[in-house]
């Protein structure tokens, strides 16, 4: 199923929830809403799910107008961050509850369908046992199997995953891509958690403060990041704002912050290409419609380096910071500098027990990055 | 093809049901309350036609109303109020956390003072309180003087305690035994002694109910009248008392200015209170009750003796306040002329039943009517209530505007709706050159379910509020209407709190005179409180006979409600 | 108003089985509403099938509850019966809960009476009526054979609407066995001041109850319209308990509360019916007098069946429905014609002195009295 949402606000009283939300969702599309807590998802899904009516703008389902469609006959799959399993039915009743509405899609018996589901969350033969006597894991299971045993057009997670311990939360997200591509069901996925965005998601919407951010796929959000907040809300970036101080005829473009001078390669993202063209396009072209396609001299720019651009010892763009602190991630370590006031990271491939001895707190790096691993944005 | 679309329209009633249920409860209060009650307060406005506030005026500017009468309620309320927190809340933690023979039985009949008419209990207690009565006896025996209680503010004090105390009880109880034992123990592991625990932790989660006890209390003791005169005296009169005088006496503009003063300050504490409620949002559900023990601790240490001394001392209470009373009662239905043992109080209920004419009131039919009543109301006002509820915990605009006109049936004047009724109802309205009126049997269910619906409405919307939206919002996702899920997944939920919402709205059937005898059409419709005031003559008996039937077709109902209503939440 | 009669249980239950074969076959309702439907409309008249047609005709009689229902006796299911095997018409009794205010109201409010007659007027309602409504509720009586019969000192209606039919009279009943077993009632209002009769009096509220209120009057006769009140506030200093209405006082006196109620003069008959101790219900009449309140019917203006109406005053006025009256309502008869029967004659006691307001001296008065008495005693 096809979902749209065109320009959808919700506004509670003076407060505005949603700002004229617009996003395109393809049948069998893995979507994922994440933002900060606040900035919107959970009212979008509860508009797609029919629990709110946007104020203004249009949820359409296959082109179908959802306005005045109660929840319960809009064929939606919903899961909830507390799982909101029926604490009086058993786990075979509440996978069951749904089939009290429709036949078992597939023709088979409710028992069959609820055995089905069972075993599709690896509960076969839960089905007698109480709600109560569940582990969290297990009861979003059930609660996963609850929504999809009508057979949905659409399956709306609400933070599904975030009152579960990290082991238990990378499991049950493998095994949630796994059904949901099995399944083909179409499905958005709510979460705060930017990392779980990435992972799982064909496309990702970023939302702040009500509006969309950027819609892409992961690859193109964490690379490409738009604005200044998704390059910081989508993993580790270094951010800075300078201003542009020429634009040499061998190309690129030098930009002053405080006493440096960066070389950035020409542009930073091309537009019309990859995962970005495909659902929101009118609202990508309507954003960048009013920038100057080229930034000039004298212009202000802000510019992102992920830490694993930053090389120790690049020849290019290179400052010299001091080091604040050390963090070991294994792969990686962290290493947090001071440059003249400013923060960077740098995340430095580790090179063994011993490697990290260089970036012992007060000393002093030399780091640069090449042109072409900066990225501009808003 | 039939069949679907059959069910199709089934479908899209079931979705409007809750709407269908919440315009019809609208009409049912604006032709049943809210017209009679205007057509009544109009009195306190209109004067000649012409707008005006000159009759209220003429109340507030009065010293002897504003504190002879007007004060004077509302400190004799107050007191009252306080009487039956204390009696009522022992209840509520005996009947809580102690496991203990008849528990249940004697939880069902706590429902019993909410139906007694006030002579029934003015009876009970001239027995008991009375110069000769058991408890002065029962001073002299042990050498104590007598006291002296009947027709001082104190007698007036206990009766209302004797109708509200069980009020109260009953609804800190339902509140108490859903009270989640983890988030006691949690608090205990933090290192909260019982005491603590029990201040920190348990004693928010019962204030919302004692909040609704003690509203409701002072409400219904505020607007007190027979049993103010009947054990107190005139001397002690409250504005329901002068309010009905002023409607007796045809001075309707007084009548009503006093009771629009009366209604103003009623809904303005329900107000305050229904602001409160909304505030509190107790977490958690009832899956682990507090563990209950027995009565009779298993050792003697310091503590546990203090206990069962403590909860002696309050049985002795309750049985001089409750039970003589009532033990009264039935030794008067008893007692003779003479003083000596007599069957002929029920001979007569037998013999008026056997060959009373049709304009006379018979104990069957009575009985029948009030059970078949009782009923009704029960069938109306438990959707009644229970919509009200719905919409109590949803949020919209002018919600408190709702909430409050909702809660106004208890805040006015059993006097003024009388006097409604008959205006609105019983003498009819032209509408388009015909009269319509309205009466009979479905009035008398109707009214009594506007009477009862808001109890229903007060158990069940502190426990909607503390159901899981997300429970509703996964059934109708999963298919099911908004009646569904209220249906399948709510109400077994909060299935305790309608429980005891549909024993009150049995109750209030039972007891309602006012409507009752207004609404009839003639003998063939009296209830039970009927019959047993027309059987009141120069000798009580024959009214105490009936006054004992009613207790026991009353007991007998509740613990059917209460059995059967439990029951049925568990299947 | 409401007034509660008792007579031997057996009599009444004689009556009454008689009367449930004759009038088994229901419909006795006035409001001919059917039951079951919430809404309806009804058609103007309420009282049915005058002579057309064939039928018999339908007195509808509008009373107090007790007149036609009282636990004991009443003189209504008697009533019914007797006129109804000599005339050719159908009675049917209305007992609507707040009594003649109930026809009041809807005068008031522009609704046709809905009865023929009404019986249990006194002057003190009359007042309220003419107070209230400019339109006449009851119409004059004319034309009653009997009407000279009526004792001339107990017609209270100057005009001659309301036709008395019986009489009370209102007087202490006091327990010569309370206390020490002495107890003795004073013999003047005075007297009650005295210390000894401290808390000693129950009584009734004048605004709801008719034994309270004609205390109440017989206290303004007694101490005049300046004196009452304070009269009154030595009553309340002397703990005089005024109660609700008059079963809440009886009960508080039978209990023992205090040796002295305000009730009826015929007291006895009752005792005597119940085998009580004559002891406990000693009558007194304060300064040797009872407060007379006669009571009294008339028939509405708006009447549909005016004629029969007139026949069935008449029929209310014969010696011996006026004995039967007065001995199943206990009140003494209206007519100098009646004879009582001797037991009853013992039994019940008349005053030395009777007093009553008359309509003239109560019209503007009346609300006046009460309010200002509740004001004074309800003063905390």
């Amino acid at each position: 199923m096809r979902l749209e949402l065109d320009a959808v606000s919700k506004r509670y009283g003076s407060a505005t929830a949603l700002d004229s939300v617009s996003l395109s969702v393809d049948d069998g599309e893995f979507f994922t809403l994440v933002g900060p807590s606040g900035c919107g998802k959970t009212t979008t899904l509860r508009c797609i799910a029919g629990f709110e009516s946007p104020t203004e703008g249009t949820v359409r389902f296959d082109g179908e107008s959802m306005a005045g469609v109660a929840p319960e006959s809009r064929g939606v799959g919903v899961v909830f961050q507390n799982y909101a399993l029926f604490p009086h039915l058993s786990v075979g009743e509440n996978v069951a509850y749904g089939l009290r509405f429709t036949d078992p899609p597939g023709g088979g018996t409710r028992d069959e369908r609820v055995a089905e589901l069972l075993d599709l969350v690896d509960l076969a033969g839960f089905e007698d046992r109480d709600p109560d006597s569940l582990s969290g894991g297990q009861q979003q299971r059930v609660a996963l199997a609850r929504a999809l045993a009508p057979g949905p057009d659409l399956l709306l997670l609400d933070e599904p995953m975030s009152a579960l311990d990290a082991r238990l939360r990378d499991r049950l997200r493998r095994q949630v891509k796994r059904i949901q591509s099995e399944l083909g069901v179409t499905t958005v996925y709510v979460t705060h958690d930017q990392s779980e965005a990435l992972a799982v998601s064909d496309r990702v919407a970023v939302l702040n403060r009500g509006r969309v951010e950027q819609v892409g796929r992961p690859r193109e959000l964490y690379h490409r990041p738009r604005t200044r907040f998704v390059a910081e809300f989508l993993g580790e970036n270094n951010v800075l704002d300078g201003v542009v101080e020429s634009r040499p005829e061998t190309g690129g473009i030098r930009v002053g912050v405080g006493d440096a001078v960066f070389t950035l390669a020409e542009g930073r993202r091309v537009l019309g290409q990859g995962g970005s063209a495909s659902g929101d396009r009118a609202e990508t072209d309507g954003r960048d419609g009013g920038r100057p396609a080229r930034p000039e001299t004298g212009d202000s720019l802000t510019f992102c380096v992920r830490p694993e651009q930053l090389r120790v010892g690049a020849e290019t763009n290179r400052v010299r910071g001091t080091v604040v602190d050390t963090e070991f991630q294994g792969a990686t370590t962290r290493v947090r500098l001071d440059w003249g006031g400013t923060e960077l990271v740098v995340a430095v491939e580790d090179g063994g027990e011993e490697s990290a001895a260089g970036f012992e707190d007060g000393t002093t790096l030399d780091i640069g990055f090449a042109p072409a691993s900066a990225h501009i944005v808003d | 093809m039939s069949r679907v679309s059959v069910r199709r329209v089934a479908r899209v009633l079931e979705q409007r049901l809750l709407t269908l249920v919440a315009a019809l409860t609208a009409v049912v209060l604006l032709v049943l309350f809210y017209y009679p009650v205007a057509t009544v307060f109009a009195d306190a406005v209109l004067v000649d036609g012409r707008l005006t506030v000159e009759p209220i005026a003429t109340i507030l500017t009065s010293e002897f109303y504003l504190v002879d009468i007007i004060w004077f309620t509302a400190k004799q309320a107050f007191y009252s109020t306080l009487a039956s927190l204390a009696l009522g809340l022992p209840a509520a933690w005996l009947f809580s956390r102690f496991e203990f023979r008849g528990r249940e039985t004697l939880r069902s009949l706590t429902i019993l003072p909410f139906v007694m008419p006030s002579i029934m209990v003015a009876i009970g207690f001239v027995a008991t309180f009375g110069r000769n009565g058991t408890l002065n006896r029962a001073l002299s025996a042990v050498g104590l003087p007598p006291v002296e209680l009947l027709f001082t503010l104190e007698a007036i004090i206990v009766a209302h305690a004797f109708y509200n105390a069980p009020l109260v009880a009953r609804v800190v109880t339902a509140a108490w035994e859903s009270v989640d034992a983890r988030t006691v123990e949690t608090a205990r592991s933090l290192g909260a002694n019982p005491r603590r625990a029990f201040r920190d932790v348990v004693l928010p989660q019962l204030l919302p109910s004692i909040g609704v006890g003690a509203t409701l209390t002072f409400i219904f003791t505020f607007a007190s009248f027979p049993i103010v005169l009947a054990l107190g005296g005139f001397q002690l009169a409250t504005i329901e008392v002068f309010v009905y005088s002023r409607v007796r006496d045809l001075a309707y503009a007084e009548a009503a200015s006093l009771a629009v003063i009366e209604t103003v300050i009623s809904i303005t504490l329900t107000a305050v209170y229904l602001r409160y409620e909304a505030s509190q949002r107790s977490a958690g559900g009832a899956a682990n009750p507090l563990p209950r023990r027995s009565v009779v601790p298993s050792d003697w240490t310091p503590k546990s003796t203090l206990r069962t001394v403590g909860i002696a001392g309050y049985a002795l209470v309750v049985g001089l306040v409750f039970v003589v009373p009532i033990a009264s009662m039935i030794l008067a239905s008893v007692t003779g002329g003479d003083g000596g043992f007599t069957l002929a109080n029920y001979a007569f209920l037998v013999e008026r039943q056997a060959t009373g004419a049709s304009f006379q009131v018979k104990p069957l039919p009575a009985i029948l009517n009030s059970l078949a009543f009782a009923a009704g109301t029960l069938v109306v006002a438990v959707p009644m209530g229970v919509v009200m509820a719905v919409l109590t915990t949803r949020r919209y605009r002018g919600r408190g505007l709702i909430d409050v006109l909702s809660m106004a049936p208890f805040a006015v004047s059993g006097i003024v709706v009388g006097l409604g009724l008959l205006r609105g109802l019983v003498f009819g309205v032209d509408v388009l050159g015909t009269r319509i009126r309205v009466t009979g049997a479905l009035a008398i269910v109707a009214a009594h379910a506007v009477g009862a619906y808001p109890f229903v409405t007060r158990n069940v919307a502190p426990l909607f509020a503390r159901l899981d939206g997300r429970l509703v919002e996964s059934a109708r996702s999963l298919g099911a209407t908004r009646t569904r899920a209220l249906v399948d997944i709510e109400l077994p939920l909060v299935w305790t709190g309608v429980v005891a919402g549909a024993a009150f709205a049995v109750a209030i059937s039972i007891g309602e005179f006012d409507s009752t005898i207004i609404l009839a059409e003639g003998a063939g419709s009296y209830t039970m409180p009927i019959a047993v005031e027309r059987f009141l003559g120069r000798r009580l008996g024959p009214a105490t006979a009936m006054g004992c039937l009613l207790l026991l077709v009353t007991s007998a109902s509740f613990l059917v409600v209460d059995r059967f209503g439990g029951r049925w939440g568990e299947l | 108003m409401r007034r509660r009669s008792f007579l031997k249980a057996a009599g009444a239950g004689g009556v009454s089985a008689l009367l449930a074969g004759c009038t088994g076959t229901g419909g006795e309702q006035t409001t001919t509403e059917a039951s079951g439907d919430t809404t309806e409309t009804t058609t103007a008249t309420t009282t049915e099938g005058t002579t057309a047609g064939g039928e018999s005709p339908t007195l509808t009689v509008g009373t107090y509850g007790s007149f036609v229902d009282a636990p004991s006796s009443s003189p209504g299911p008697w009533l019914k019966e007797t006129f109804e095997s000599e005339f050719d018409a159908t009675l049917e009794w209305q007992t609507p809960d707040s009594g003649v205010n109930y026809y009041i109201e809807r005068a008031l409010q522009g609704v046709e009476s809905g009865a023929d007659l009404y019986v249990g007027l006194d002057a003190q309602m009359l007042v309220r009526i003419d107070q209230k409504l400019d339109e006449a509720l009851f119409s004059p009586a004319e034309g009653l054979s009997r009407a000279d019969e009526v004792n001339e000192q107990l017609n209270f209606d100057p005009q001659g609407r309301a036709v008395p039919y019986d009489t009370g009279y209102i007087s202490l009943v006091y327990n010569e066995t309370y206390g020490d077993g002495d107890f003795v009632a004073p013999e003047t209002f005075d007297g009650l001041l005295e210390s000894e009769y401290a808390g000693a009096l129950l009584a009734q509220n004048p605004t709801s109850s008719a034994t309270g209120q004609a205390f109440l009057l017989h206290t303004i006769d007694a101490k005049g319209e300046d004196g009452y009140l304070d009269y009154w506030a030595s009553l309340k200093e002397n703990d005089v308990r005024v109660l609700g209405d008059w079963e809440d006082s009886y009960n508080a006196y039978s209990n023992g509360e205090a040796p002295m109620v305000v009730s009826y003069s015929t007291d006895q008959v009752f005792a005597a019916e119940s085998g009580e101790d004559m002891a406990k219900h000693q009558i007194r009449f304060l300064n040797d007098e009872g407060y007379a309140n006669p009571e009294g019917m008339a028939h509405f203006a708006d009447a549909s069946n005016p004629d029969l109406a007139a026949e069935f005053m008449d029929f209310m006025l014969r010696p011996e429905v006026q004995a039967e009256i007065a001995v199943r309502n206990v009140q003494f008869p209206a007519t100098t014609t009646a004879e009582l029967p001797e037991d009853f004659a013992q039994y019940a006691q008349e005053p030395p002195e009777a007093v009553t307001f008359s309509y003239d001296r109560l019209q503007n008065n009346l609300s006046d009295w009460t309010d200002a008495w509740a004001r004074e005693f309800a003063r905390k």
